[in-house]
């Protein structure tokens, strides 16, 4: 090769002649184009990823997050480590935010009406018109959703200026809480709440992993307490509610409560636990009128079982008790909530596991109560604003919204997309982005973190920030509220907060560390003192809440933990993302216990008619066995009519059903307050569901094992599987081995690797790591943040309900949901498996030799790759792989509207029409890892330094990445566990690379059961 | 070849009602005359498959393979059925004139020139499919080793591979072979053609001439063609049930596959050669070559591999069963009684109890009756691989990742389509070479007697 010219010479040789000859050949504007860095930019170099911190502002909970933009896009969203609330970690809704931004049906302009129309106009235009309107009489409303508080203090600042209220409406927001925690102990805060830090946990229908508070955060504090720790012992998890929501599939016992009787039950174990010498404070009175057989009366649940369930709580501790949460609004919902906190205190868990932060925060979101009072003034409002808030979506229609919105003078929405609300509206103002634009958060008292736009506004949306619009807007009427720019104005507002959190740090030095840490925090903000009980200033009553109607089943409304109130309907990330509890996807349904469903003749898939006296919903029943017979259950989100290609038309929006009443005191929307019936319409529907059967037909799929049989020489199923799993029984295992096909046995110890048989195509073991995945399935919940984490990660298109109705979803983790035990009859056990299957790159992977062209081989590093561009779509690969974590590009899916591409991750390619696709263990990751470990002299690649994308959204901490032959590693620490087991490998020799810890019960695990 | 056949063979096939050889010339040779409306009309017909073949494959092509019905996890579906039956039909026509040919069965002289031409149009069916079914269908010669400047190469471990070896293969040496069997009697056909027949037929026939050296070569290239094609006809569609066998799908994975496939093969090659003889015979009145006997003889060797198919499918379920291998167990009982249950039992009945009433000979030798068998024997086959890919593949071992499988609107016209363009080349077949042998028919009839010379011609 010495001699002649090399390819790659010649090729450079063409490449600078061709180049050269271009330049000189086009236009001059066409070099402009091919040469966008004449004079780079100082942040960006192509090829490196620049990263942002900020914050993410899909809900209230005020994650922190870290942006990665490529070449000045952001191509993708991550939880901030350093951000107390989410460390690191980040739900589906936060990596979504991409689509939110790039969202094709964004508004490309201000819009003003015209007639039935709206007629595009410039911001000078715009601003004039806002300005013009606000001169006028009467005074103005402005209603936002939950914001940031510089932004809060800009509104408030303008309205002071311009005249008219502020109303915060958050439709999730968890009133009857605040408001007990005011009743119970004089502070105007949410508590708290340490679920690592406790041994026993009962929720009183919180869900918490989903939709409750501060999801991600809890997620990890949760899985923290309930994953078994290295001496065997784990947390117990109690869920006492009418429906088994995500979270209540994560229990360990379930005791099937009637929703409504919360307050008594709770009451009645505050009362055992008083009697027996707990401190009720000014409440040891009152308790004595709940004991547990009058709690049985109310509630059905046995005296003897709350008895127990009292004893244990204290017992067992630490404890926590939470709930219930926005399904379980009912007309006593404040009381309820005020008796978990009674019987926290009781048990002695206030300034434990239940936090009172010390510093009392004003109210940011108000309840639904201000906004009715604000609604019911309507016809004297000038100007009417909306601002982060839909409304006219997702307030029941009973409520009235749209009838008062339209009694106003002039409606202005700053919806940056077409919604609802802004469909009512005269003037549309879009607001940028959270990634295009500055603001704050404050999630906790003493919490501060800054969120900065990670690029510069989507040019194709011409779109202005609010704070900038109200700023200009003011100064064009004359009354200068002083900076030119919300950016001043929040820089300014910071200058508050500097002496809060530091004394010594100069301003600009601190702004620095705020941008690049992207949070501070007060010292001592944690309150961890006891808080004593004071006597109650409001009446309350605990009994069980009264329901409008006579139908046959109570009707829960439950927050999509996909939609929240249907916010993030039109995403299709989330909309094609399965329900983590129904594992469907687009549209609504109704779940139905299946004895309810017998009884009524109904099948999964029968679309009936839920009819509460409000009103009526047609949708597919789905027979779940999580759910009480007397109740049936509908998330919010659906329905939407005017919100944007992904979401209008899917799904029913099921607030529908409800009245528009609030509860008292707390003043939150009512959403457990109707029983419905349900009535056949004779139509069957075709469910976009993932789910094959739900019954692991006694397969080594997730398998589990009961705490007591830990330590004990691999667990109870261990030594059971051995028989079972390990290629069958003796004698058919020694004929197994005379064929040379007998499974490779393996305890994970890195010295076994690569196991033998596993030395395929260009595998050097000799040079090249294992990499190895170990996922703790006792952590996993199945949240699905990994499905959506992986999806934009990976570039994993979407494919829409008719394909996933064919089966045809092509997300590269299927998390799998199996149950065991799951009984609504009686209280008990409750078992249900996550295993989320992603490609588990088998040693010895069935995928490749079936493959004609090679597109599916062994890599020098053991991996399993697939080449797209080499695949001609035989499928035969995906046939012949047990797990089915094979995709097919059925269709040209990567085709998606503009500007959905500028979200693609250049670091992985689009994958085109006709080609087979599969998890890559985050191959592009790997490599950027060695490229880095290069690059810092030659060093060898650390432990933990290449993390998948799943790895990294996993908000239990139940997946770990690393080299399965470097005995140090995490993963090979992992894999050796006595709980852990590789999925079929013991029956079909397929040696994969991910290594599953068992699931760890409670209640034993039955034999034969897995 | 003409010292192929003993006296006694010759006795015991003889076509009683063909008087010379004079008239088998002309009653062969009367079919390459002018067609009548009704070739035209089926001709007309045939076309319209071809169209809707080609149409919906295109319409494939444009949008992408997901207007099939095809899904995770049944990534195979009709399309390979429809390959695997086409694969099959294609096999009696060597069976018949090879192996048979070697066996010294003389009933084959009759059937065995519309058995070949079966197989290669058959062949050239089938080999269609894999195409069809690829979700990139212009990179599908990469499957073919072929000198590429970056030394890739197929992988010649995927059965897939093995396929394109056997098919092609199979389809070469079956041209081959039906191409030289036709030479004498295009021959024949040139002597009396003319027009633009008559040049084709020169050409095609290289010029025979019937002369005792030619005839001596012939004989020699056609036993050691005969002799080419035999391990063919087994080892094709044994590497055919290796797509299958090879993988580790339960309801694939069995080393029963390679004979149940060739048994199968054989099974719905000879039915299918019934049903299109049938109506040939009819429509041509060679009800004097294709005696009642010859019929009889096919039918036996349907209820012959009918009963090895149905050994093979209950010793699939019996395997499942005394495995006890759950997950083996839960896919047959899935097939039996799970969401294909009607595909199933179609399979079953018709291969396995329908021909059951061959055992009478009344059955086998009413014609109507055979051909009504013989339907649904060709159903029945299409149907036992739509079962052994669908089924299998809708029940693997992933409980929740399991799936079922609806054919689309593309699918079902691209597999009826298919019959189009089989019948497309049938009908031409039909109307350019002479479907049934003359020179071998010769050799079963009387020696000439001498008066009756003038009218011999070859």
């Amino acid at each position: 090769m010495s001699d002649g010219i090399k390819r790659r010479d010649f090729l450079k040789v063409v490449g600078a002649g061709g180049a050269g000859a271009s330049m000189f050949g086009c236009s001059t504007q066409q070099v402009e184009k091919l040469l966008p860095y004449v004079v780079p930019d100082e942040e960006i170099t192509p090829g490196v990823s620049t990263w942002y911190t900020s914050v993410c502002g899909e809900c209230p909970a005020g994650c922190g997050t870290w942006v990665r933009t490529r070449e000045g896009r952001v191509v993708k969203v991550e939880g901030n480590p350093d951000h107390p609330i989410s460390e690191g970690a980040l739900c589906s809704k936060g990596y979504s935010a991409v689509q939110g931004l790039y969202n094709p049906d964004r508004l490309t302009s201000p819009m003003v009406r015209e007639g039935d129309d709206f007629r595009g106009i410039g911001w000078e235009e715009a601003e004039a018109l806002l300005a013009e309107r606000l001169q006028g009489s009467g005074g103005h409303l402005f209603l936002t959703g939950p914001m940031g508080h510089s932004m809060t203090e800009l509104v408030d600042e303008f309205l002071a200026t311009v005249g008219g209220a502020r109303v915060e409406y958050d439709g999730l927001s968890e009133a009857p809480l605040r408001e007990a925690t005011r009743i119970a102990f004089g502070r105007n805060v949410l508590p708290t709440f340490d679920f690592a830090g406790s041994r026993l946990v009962l929720s009183f229908g919180a869900d918490f992993l989903e939709t409750w508070l501060s999801p991600v955060e809890y997620h990890r504090s949760f899985a923290r307490m309930a994953g078994v720790d290295d001496h065997g012992t784990k947390g117990r998890f109690v869920f006492l509610g009418p429906r088994l929501s995500l979270t209540g599939q994560n229990a360990d016992e379930w005791v099937p409560l009637q929703a409504g009787a919360e307050g008594v039950v709770a009451l009645a174990m505050a009362n055992v636990i008083a009697r027996d010498g707990g401190n009720a404070g000014p409440y040891q009175a009152f308790l004595r009128a709940y004991d547990p057989a009058a709690a049985e009366e109310a509630s059905g649940v046995p005296a003897a079982e709350i008895e127990a369930l009292a004893q244990r709580f204290v017992s067992e501790g630490p404890s926590l008790a939470v709930g219930p949460g926005v399904a379980g609004h009912h007309r006593n919902a404040t009381a309820a909530n005020l008796a978990v906190l009674i019987l926290n205190t009781v048990a002695g868990n206030v300034g434990r596991t239940v936090r009172l932060d010390t510093v009392d925060q004003a109210s940011a979101a108000r309840p639904f109560a201000e906004l009715r009072a604000a609604m019911a003034g309507m016809d004297r409002v000038g100007v009417a604003m909306v601002h982060g808030a839909n409304p006219a979506f997702s307030l029941p229609e009973g409520a009235g919204f749209q009838e008062a919105f339209g009694a106003a003078g002039f409606r202005v929405s700053f919806a940056s997309a077409m919604d609802e609300t802004a469909a009512l509206s005269d003037l549309i103002l879009p607001d940028r982005h959270p990634l295009e634009a500055w603001g704050d958060s404050n999630p906790r008292p003493g919490l501060f973190a800054l969120q900065q736009p990670a690029m510069q506004p989507v040019p194709h949306f011409d779109s202005k920030q609010t704070g900038d619009v109200l700023l200009s807007v003011s100064a064009r009427m004359g009354r200068d509220l002083g900076p030119a720019t919300f950016f001043d104005f929040l820089r300014d507002r910071w200058r508050d907060i500097r002496p809060l959190v530091t004394a010594d740090q100069s301003f600009d030095a601190f702004w620095r560390e705020s941008l690049r840490k992207g949070v501070v925090e007060m010292p001592n903000r944690r309150g961890d003192a006891p808080v004593a009980l004071r006597s109650p200033d409001t009446p309350l009553i605990f009994d069980f809440p009264a329901l409008d109607g006579d139908g046959e089943f109570t009707l829960m409304v439950y927050p999509s933990p996909r939609f929240g109130d249907g916010k993030h309907a039109n995403r299709p990330w989330l909309q094609e993302l399965p329900d983590p509890v129904s594992k469907m996807a687009w549209h609504s349904w109704v779940e139905v216990n299946p004895h309810a469903a017998e009884r009524l003749g109904l099948r999964t898939g029968d679309v009936v008619a839920v009819r509460s006296p409000h009103g009526q919903v047609e949708v597919p029943v789905w027979t779940y066995p999580g759910i009480r017979e007397d109740t049936v259950a509908l998330a919010m989100g659906g329905g939407h009519t005017s919100y944007g290609r992904f979401a209008d038309g899917n799904g029913e929006n099921v607030m529908a059903l409800l009245s528009g009443d609030v509860e008292q005191p707390s003043g939150a929307l009512l959403h457990l307050a109707a029983r419905v019936t349900l009535e056949a319409t004779g139509e069957r529907r075709p469910m976009a569901t993932i789910e094959g059967s739900s019954d692991q037909h006694d397969r080594p799929i997730a398998p589990a094992v009961s705490v007591t049989a830990l330590g004990h020489g691999g667990g109870g199923e261990a030594a059971e599987e051995g028989e079972h799993g390990q290629g069958g029984h003796g004698e058919l295992k020694e004929i197994q081995a005379l064929g040379g096909f007998a499974p490779v046995a393996t305890e994970g110890k890195p010295e076994d690797f690569p196991l033998e048989g596993s030395r395929h195509g260009q595998y050097d073991p000799e040079e090249n790591p294992r990499w190895a995945m170990a996922i703790d399935l006792d952590k996993c919940t199945g949240c699905s943040a990994c499905v959506t984490a992986c999806q934009a990660e990976n570039n994993v298109p979407w494919v829409g309900e008719e394909q996933v109705v064919m089966g045809r979803d092509m997300h590269w983790v299927r998390m799998e949901r199996y149950y065991e035990t799951v009984d609504a009859s009686h209280s008990g056990p409750v078992d249900v498996r996550f295993l989320p299957m992603i490609c588990q790159h088998c040693g010895n992977a069935p995928c490749e030799p079936v493959c004609p062209v090679y597109a599916a081989y062994h890599t020098p590093e053991g991996l399993n790759a697939q080449v797209y561009n080499r695949c001609v779509g035989t499928r035969y690969c995906a046939n012949n792989c047990p797990y089915k974590v094979r995709v097919f590009n059925w269709f040209g899916f990567s085709d998606v509207p503009e500007p959905m591409n500028w979200g693609y991750n250049p670091d992985v390619t689009v994958r085109s029409n006709g080609v087979m696709e599969k998890c890559s263990f985050c191959v592009h990751r790997i490599r950027e890892g060695q490229n880095r470990a290069r690059i810092e002299g030659q060093r060898p690649v650390r432990d933990g330094e290449v993390v998948p994308a799943c790895q990294q959204s996993c908000p239990a901490e139940a997946i770990v990445f690393g080299d399965i032959r470097d005995p140090h590693s995490r993963v090979a620490q992992l894999s050796q566990n006595e709980r852990s087991y590789r999925v079929l490998d013991a029956l079909i020799n397929t040696q994969p690379a991910v290594t599953y810890l068992k699931k760890v019960t409670f209640h034993e695990v039955q034999s034969g059961e897995h | 070849m003409a010292t192929a056949i003993n006296e006694k063979e010759r006795g015991a096939l003889t076509h009683p009602d063909v008087k010379s050889f004079g008239q088998v010339n002309r009653d062969i040779l009367k079919m390459l005359s002018r067609p009548g409306p009704g070739w035209w009309a089926l001709f007309a017909v045939a076309l319209a498959g071809v169209g809707l073949f080609f149409g919906s494959w295109f319409y494939q092509i444009i949008n992408g393979v997901g207007v099939s019905g095809l899904m995770s996890p049944v990534g195979w579906g009709v399309y390979i059925t429809t390959f695997v039956f086409w694969v099959g039909i294609a096999h009696s026509g060597t069976l018949i004139s090879a192996i048979l040919f070697l066996f010294r069965a003389p009933w084959r002289q009759s059937i065995y020139r519309a058995a070949e031409a079966m197989t290669v149009f058959a062949v050239m069916t089938a080999g269609i499919f894999p195409l069809i079914h690829l979700g990139r269908v212009w990179h599908g010669y990469w499957l073919i080793p072929y000198p590429n400047s970056r030394f890739l190469w197929p992988n010649f471990r995927s059965p897939l591979l093995w396929d394109v070896f056997a098919v092609t293969t199979y389809f070469t040496v079956s041209a081959v072979f039906f191409y030289l069997g036709t030479i004498p009697d295009v021959a024949a056909a040139r002597d009396q053609a003319t027009g633009w027949r008559r040049k084709l037929y020169k050409a095609v026939s290289l010029g025979w001439r019937g002369t005792d050296r030619e005839w001596h070569h012939f004989g020699k290239a056609y036993i050691f063609l005969a002799a080419f094609a035999t391990p063919l006809v087994l080892s094709v569609h044994s590497v055919v049930s290796w797509d299958f066998a090879m993988s580790i799908v339960p309801g694939w994975h069995a080393t029963i596959f390679a004979p149940y496939f060739v048994a199968g093969a054989i099974f719905s090659g000879v039915a299918m050669v019934i049903t299109l003889t049938v109506p040939l015979r009819k429509i041509f009145k060679l009800e004097a070559y294709l005696t009642v006997r010859h019929f009889d003889a096919m039918a036996k060797l349907i209820l012959l591999t009918s009963l090895i198919v149905l050994y093979a499918y209950l010793s699939e379920f019996f395997m499942a069963w005394y495995s006890g291998e759950e997950i083996e167990r839960s896919m047959f009982w899935n097939r039996l009684f799970g969401d294909y249950w009607w595909a199933t039992w179609t399979m079953l009945v018709c291969n396995g109890l329908i021909p059951v009433m061959l055992w009478f000979k009344r059955v086998r030798h009413s014609i109507p009756a055979l051909f009504v068998i013989t339907l649904f024997i060709n159903i029945g086959m299409w149907f036992e691989r739509y079962v052994i890919i669908v089924t299998s593949l809708s029940h693997e071992y992933e409980p929740f990742a399991w799936g079922m499988y609806r054919p689309s609107l593309t699918e079902m016209g691209i597999m009826v389509g298919s019959f189009g363009w089989f019948f497309f080349w049938f009908l031409i077949f039909t109307r350019i070479l002479p479907p049934v042998a003359i020179a071998e028919l010769k050799e079963v009839l009387p020696a000439p007697l001498r008066g009756a010379r003038k009218e011999g011609a070859v």
